[in-house]
Parts: structure tokens; C-alpha cells; sequence
């Protein structure tokens, strides 16, 4: 046999064998490879280059290291996935490197970091002031985990005490002029609802680029023809308005009457109202 | 206008207001909106039949403008 047809049919059964045996390694992105994981894919990578080379005197000495390589570390790749003990010593622990405020300078030195990497990791999270972080882990990926203080933490709807509705996620019940018969009925819906729907908004299903259905029902379109703009749905905030109507109406009427049984009665019913709305208005005013 | 008439379009809002409530009730997945969306429905509903019961005594009172 040629040299060359020797090497061709040995690159070729180490690609394979290599494809194959890698998928036993898991399948954790390579940004997040320990460095010992590293060096094991950087030493099987080696060997199976020496291998498809023939620079290996003998073959089966060669595809033993090569297994060793790929089994070990799949070995304890599976352990680890078990055993807390075996994941600390394989993945490595995550090291605290400011705890309330005060950056821990051995565990910098200790986890190999200069003061100029921390601070280049906290810049990476956005951070440019080390006294804004309340606590930072370095994670055993290399990646700094940041808790900002709490004054400096994004501003949510809780901390602004303000209600909100929960919501589902929206439907997508038609692409490209199609429907999609499972979207809807994973809404509990059907075709007669949407084209009344689309009846209603005046336009034909093939001329709709997307059409998407949220959790109260209401249909949102976009058209192929972007010079026309369809009016989205208003019924939400048309409902919250009319009972904000109601409620100011029955005030009136609580003011206009000389019947105090009557004044009573509308003065109980715009109280009410005056709760509804307050219950409502997370969910219907946007 | 007379306050009956302005009584009873109140009354035809809120039943507008109610059966949107309804629709949205029966379309949404989340057990806890759906409950918040029936709930107020029903009060919704009392109301409705406080200010029909209303609209029955302003009738008697000015049978001239009754049905308007």
C-alpha cells in the first residue's frame, strides 16, 4: 500500500472514531471548558494528529492513549454529574471575591487574578465603580458572576410597588399568509374565530405577514403592503376608559339625586367600580 | 337627555364592559388572570342589576319617557 493511501485511510478512521468518541464528553459549550478540560481536548486533538500522521510507531499504542484520553474524562465527567466531591475536584468551586462590599484580596490572589483583571471583569458586567458591587463570585469558568448593590440594581415593577398582571406568551397564528392551525388551538381558539377576527380588522389572510394572538385574545397583524398600517387592538384600554366613564357617571348621578336611598345606591356602585378598576387597570391599561 | 335615558346608557357601557371581561375570561390561559377577569365580571354583574333596578324606578316615576 502507498504511503499516501495509508495516511488517507488512517485520518479518515480517526476522524470518525474521534467524531464518535467526543460525544461522550458532553455537551457543555467550549466557553465554558474548565482548563482541565482544555488540556484534555488540546492532548486527544494532539494524539489523534500524531495518529492520522503515522508519526506513531504502533498503531494500538496509539488508539489506547487516545482512549484513555477520551474515556477518563468522560468518566469523570459522568461522576461529576453524580458526586459533589468529584465536581469540586473536576469543574473547581466558585471563589467569592467581594462579600458585602469589601474585595477579598487573598482569594483574588489565590484564584491567579491581578487587580487589573478584576477590574477588567467588572467593567465587562457594566460595572466601572468596585464600590457599587455589594458581591461577586468568580465562577470556575473564568467568569465574574456581579450583585450590584441594591441602589444600584435595575429598576423593577416591585420595587416600584406597582401591580402587574401575569401574561402568557403570545401566539403566532399566521406566517406568511398561513395559518397555523396548531397555534390556535394551543389557544383554544379556531379558524371561524380568526377570520371573524380578520373580518372584523378588514383584511384577507393572504395579504397578513404575522399575525400574533395574546393571552386576552386580542390580534395583532402586520401586512405584506407596508404603506398600510392596520390599527392594532384598543380594547383593552377602551374597556378600562369605559368603566372609568361608568364610575365618574354614577358620581353624577350620587350628585344630581334627591333620593338618599338613590344617593346611597350610587354612591356603593362608583366605590365599586372605583375597585374593579383599581384591580384591572395592571391588566387592561398598557 | 333625561336621567333616565343617561341611567340606562350607563347600564348598555357597563354590559359592554362586562362581556369584554367575559371574552378575555374565556380566552386566557393564566388561572389566576382568568379568575381576577371573572371575578370582576361578577361584580360588574351586581352592579348592572342595582342600576337596572334603578332604571325601573326612575321608569315608574316619569312613565312619559319610559322605553326611551
Amino acid at each position: 500500500m502507498p504511503e499516501w493511501l495509508t495516511i488517507t485511510v488512517r485520518a479518515a478512521g480517526i476522524f470518525a472514531l474521534v467524531l464518535f468518541l467526543t460525544r461522550l464528553l458532553g455537551k457543555r459549550p467550549v466557553t465554558r471548558l474548565t482548563l482541565f478540560d482544555f488540556t484534555s481536548v488540546i492532548v486527544i486533538g494532539f494524539i489523534a494528529g500524531a495518529l492520522s500522521l503515522d508519526l506513531v510507531p504502533n498503531l494500538a499504542n496509539g488508539l489506547i492513549s487516545l482512549g484513555i484520553w477520551i474515556l477518563f474524562p468522560a468518566l469523570l465527567y459522568a461522576l461529576s454529574l453524580k458526586f459533589k466531591a468529584v465536581r469540586d475536584l473536576y469543574q473547581g468551586k466558585e471563589t467569592v471575591i467581594v462579600n458585602h462590599c469589601r474585595v477579598l484580596d487573598d482569594k483574588l490572589l489565590e484564584a491567579g487574578l491581578t487587580p487589573e483583571d478584576f477590574l477588567g471583569l467588572l467593567r465587562q458586567k457594566n460595572v466601572f465603580n468596585f464600590a457599587d458591587v455589594e458581591f461577586a463570585v468568580l465562577e470556575p469558568t473564568g467568569e465574574l458572576s456581579v450583585l450590584p448593590k441594591k441602589e444600584q440594581q435595575s429598576l423593577t415593577p416591585k420595587n416600584m410597588g406597582i401591580k402587574v398582571a401575569e401574561e402568557s406568551v403570545p401566539q403566532t397564528v399566521i406566517l406568511d399568509g398561513n395559518i397555523m392551525d396548531e397555534a390556535l388551538t394551543a389557544m383554544g381558539l379556531n379558524r371561524n374565530w380568526l377570520l371573524t377576527e380578520l373580518d372584523k380588522a378588514g383584511v384577507a389572510v393572504e395579504n397578513i405577514f404575522i399575525a400574533q394572538v395574546d393571552s386576552t385574545g386580542q390580534l395583532y397583524l402586520d401586512l405584506f403592503d407596508d404603506s398600510l398600517s392596520t390599527p392594532q387592538p384598543t380594547i383593552r384600554e377602551m374597556t378600562l376608559a369605559t368603566l372609568k366613564k361608568c364610575q365618574a357617571d354614577c358620581e353624577l348621578f350620587a350628585l344630581g339625586t334627591r333620593e338618599p336611598k338613590a344617593k346611597t345606591m350610587y354612591q356603593e356602585t362608583a366605590a365599586s367600580l372605583n375597585d374593579i378598576i383599581g384591580e384591572l387597570e395592571p391588566l387592561l391599561g398598557r | 337627555m333625561t336621567v333616565a335615558s343617561q341611567v340606562k346608557q350607563t347600564v348598555a357601557s357597563l354590559k359592554g364592559a362586562r362581556a369584554t371581561l367575559e371574552i378575555m375570561a374565556s380566552i386566557e390561559k393564566t388561572p389566576a388572570t382568568r379568575e381576577l377577569l371573572r371575578s370582576n365580571a361578577d361584580k360588574l354583574s351586581l352592579i348592572i342589576k342595582r342600576m337596572e333596578q334603578r332604571v325601573g324606578e326612575l321608569e315608574r316615576e316619569e312613565p312619559q319617557y319610559s322605553g326611551l
